[in-house]
């Protein structure tokens, strides 16, 4: 049965198509599977699952080029999208200069909210090239990390954004 | 979540499937609000039409006299819009205090209006620009005043099936600030807030409506406020007595975030800290 160019495989089980980090790929998802979900048995285990209500930021990811969080998009929705994750970005033998500024500058303690905030970071430098302190705030805002006193990563924001310029 | 999830690609198609679509049904938009619910084991839909691709309720458009936002218009394309940023002060003072950015990239306006929340930020501030809705049902288009759409907390007067298709504020010109309390500065749930327009010639209100959040079943318009504070001078004694009269317009209650006393004081500071901004 299709429904709007979704593909029901069998009861409740969907294959969809979506761009992850420049791979086109036609995946499964089941019934009321988030994304967020959906990414993590996928392997994507860099989007992280924290409060699962949208509070958090940690499963942020890119789609269609604005951070949006996982936890609240049904997979099913997110069908045709282009999606980033922290895994699309660089390696540890190869990292972006922002996941290289989050390191040099120690913004990194437990580093479970780190994939957002360096997905948000992104977004920001994108559009926004030499932003203001305030700039980067707001643009972490929503991005919660339980480790540190948001001092450390507003500064690995900076150093990457003087890199990347 | 639902077994179905459907996605029309145009209101003709959304009227054409609805018929044969499970009767317990429910429309989907950012998501924000109903993925939550669903969650938390709150919602019983069998379906969810998902209303993201419908393209006649996407676009900011602005006509001789009013200007259009579409329900589906993202809260950050609102923040990003000159068109918004020229006509819509109150909206777009709101705008950084509703949730967080990547939320802003998914929540609309629409589904930020059919939650019918005593505490939406953009409601709040639409209601003070003087906003109606348009609605429509299986074709079938009508527009009432914003105010008019909530019955309750949670309760609106759309019909069965009825879809909020935008939002329609008449341009007038006019200044507006938004004040919110809540546990921070940023991103959290209001105890209290007030979206207040005004149109100030030399320090004289000509035209006020006020607006407030989180102090009553559903947004409270506050008429008497408004209309008292309307052709006067923004002068001390005035605005400490519309921050007087403002509490007597407003009935919050006690709950987890705050206490009812405390909301119909804090409705009065607010009120005071927004018109002493717009003079």
């Amino acid at each position: 049965m299709k429904k709007n160019n979704i593909l029901e495989v069998k009861n409740g089980v969907f294959e969809i198509t979506l761009t992850i980090n420049g791979e086109k790929l036609v995946l499964s998802t089941k019934n009321g599977e988030s994304l967020l979900d959906a990414l993590r048995r996928w392997g994507l285990k860099g989007v992280k699952k924290g409060c699962d209500t949208g509070d958090c930021g940690s499963c942020t990811v890119i789609v269609n080029g604005t951070p949006v969080l996982g936890c609240l998009v049904p997979a099913v929705a997110a069908h045709d999208g282009d999606i980033i994750t922290i895994e699309g970005l660089g390696t540890v033998q190869k990292p972006h200069p922002i996941q290289k500024a989050f390191v040099e500058a120690g913004a990194v303690q437990c580093g479970f909210c780190i994939p957002g905030m360096i997905l948000s970071s992104k977004h920001l430098l994108d559009r926004m090239p030499n932003p203001s302190e305030a700039e980067i705030r707001k643009a972490l805002d929503g991005n919660l990390c339980r480790c540190t006193g948001y001092v450390k990563q507003i500064e690995a924001v900076k150093m990457a954004a003087k890199r990347l310029r | 979540m639902p077994k179905l999830i459907v996605k029309p690609s145009s209101l003709k198609e959304l009227w054409k499937i609805t018929p044969a679509l499970p009767y317990k049904r429910k429309y989907l938009s950012g998501g924000t609000d109903l993925v939550n619910i669903s969650n938390a084991g709150a919602d019983d839909s069998d379906c969810w039409l998902d209303v993201s691709a419908l393209t006649e309720l996407w676009g900011i458009k602005e006509t001789k006299s009013s200007i259009f936002i579409g329900a589906a218009v993202k809260i950050s394309e609102i923040e990003n819009s000159v068109t918004a940023r020229r006509w819509l002060p109150a909206l777009i003072a709101a705008i950084p205090h509703f949730a967080s950015p990547s939320l802003r990239n998914m929540a609309t306006l629409g589904g930020n209006a059919a939650n019918a929340s005593p505490c939406a930020d953009g409601v709040c501030a639409l209601i003070s620009e003087r906003a109606s809705v348009w609605l429509e049902l299986k074709g079938k288009k009508r527009k009432i005043p914003l105010t008019g759409l909530f019955l309750g907390p949670k309760k609106t007067a759309l019909k069965k099936d009825e879809l909020i298709t935008g939002f329609e504020i008449p341009k007038w010109k006019h200044t507006a600030a938004y004040q919110k309390l809540g546990p921070r500065s940023y991103f959290g749930i209001s105890k209290a807030a007030v979206a207040i327009s005004a149109d100030i010639k030399a320090g004289v209100a000509a035209k006020v409506s006020i607006a407030l959040a989180s102090v009553g079943p559903v947004i409270v318009y506050a008429a008497k406020t408004s209309a008292f504070l309307s052709g006067k001078s923004l002068v001390a004694d005035v605005i400490s007595e519309a921050a007087e009269l403002v509490k007597t317009e407003v009935s919050p209650i006690t709950d987890t975030r705050s206490e009812a006393d405390y909301r119909r004081e804090m409705c009065g500071v607010l009120v005071s800290r927004a018109l002493q901004g717009l003079t």
